[in-house]
């Protein structure tokens, strides 16, 4: 899996493509680390590449948004794809993590 | 419901690695079995891949040995089988919980989401081999 980062007006964006899955989900920690590292802490992951996602994928998740908001921050999740829907959905996580329609949007009524 | 019409098998050392190639093998089968509903394919996968990843993190090769990473995967007209191999592990008969865990915790949500996109699952312990038996029927069948 690839990640990239970049920092828009009022928030970083994390883009992932490809499976979050076991071997990505330490990745994807690193990546949310040296974000929230540096000081940003309003950061939302674009998931419109990611076309799959575990359990493993979903604890890193989980991990990088509590990292956000020990900062002081908060972590949104945006543009998920039907795969990561039913995880999500199966597991009730969408309840904590609420898929936005758009990055633009995640953090758009705070 | 029996006629085996797609089959794929995979054997390999449990590492992380191997998880990535599985995926490949499954995206492989529907290729092949096109005519499975993208749900059921969907939720075969995202069963298949925990379950796999579980032997990968939780199987424990016995002294001297290499744990392995055994799959079978089989398209019937309306079912779809997995059979999930531990090989060469340290014999564990406990099963994780398949409760889902508190909202923060980054781990243990694995069996709950396997049970929730089988029909059926049953494990079956042979000397050093733990297989789970993963089956789905296909909601609209061929």
């Amino acid at each position: 899996m690839r990640f990239s980062t970049e920092q828009k007006d009022s928030y970083t964006e994390v883009s992932g493509t490809g499976r979050l899955n076991m071997v990505a989900a330490p990745k994807l920690r690193e990546v949310v680390g040296e974000v929230v590292s540096a000081g940003n802490k309003r950061i939302v992951l674009n998931m419109l590449a990611t076309d799959f996602i575990d359990s493993s994928g979903l604890g890193a998740l989980i991990g990088c948004l509590k990292m956000a908001r020990q900062a002081g921050g908060d972590l949104r999740i945006a543009c998920v794809q039907p795969q990561v829907k039913m995880v999500l959905e199966l597991t009730s996580m969408n309840r904590v993590l609420t898929p936005h329609a758009t990055a633009e949007g995640a953090f758009s009524n705070d | 419901m029996t006629e085996v019409l797609a089959q794929r098998a995979y054997q390999a050392p449990a590492s992380p690695e191997a998880i990535d190639e599985l995926h490949t093998e499954l995206d492989r089968i529907w290729e092949v079995a096109s005519f499975v509903p993208e749900l059921d394919q969907m939720a075969f996968t995202t069963a298949v891949i925990e379950s796999a990843s579980n032997v990968v993190q939780h199987g424990v090769a016995v002294p001297g040995g290499e744990l392995r990473l055994g799959v079978t995967l089989t398209v019937m007209s309306s079912v779809l089988q997995a059979r999930i191999s531990e090989i060469g592990a340290v014999p564990s008969p406990e099963m994780p919980s398949a409760s889902l865990p508190d909202d923060d915790e980054e781990s243990g949500r694995g069996l709950a989401l396997i049970e929730a996109l089988m029909t059926t699952i049953t494990v079956e312990l042979r000397g050093e081999t733990k297989t789970w038996v993963l089956s789905r029927e296909i909601e609209t069948p061929a």
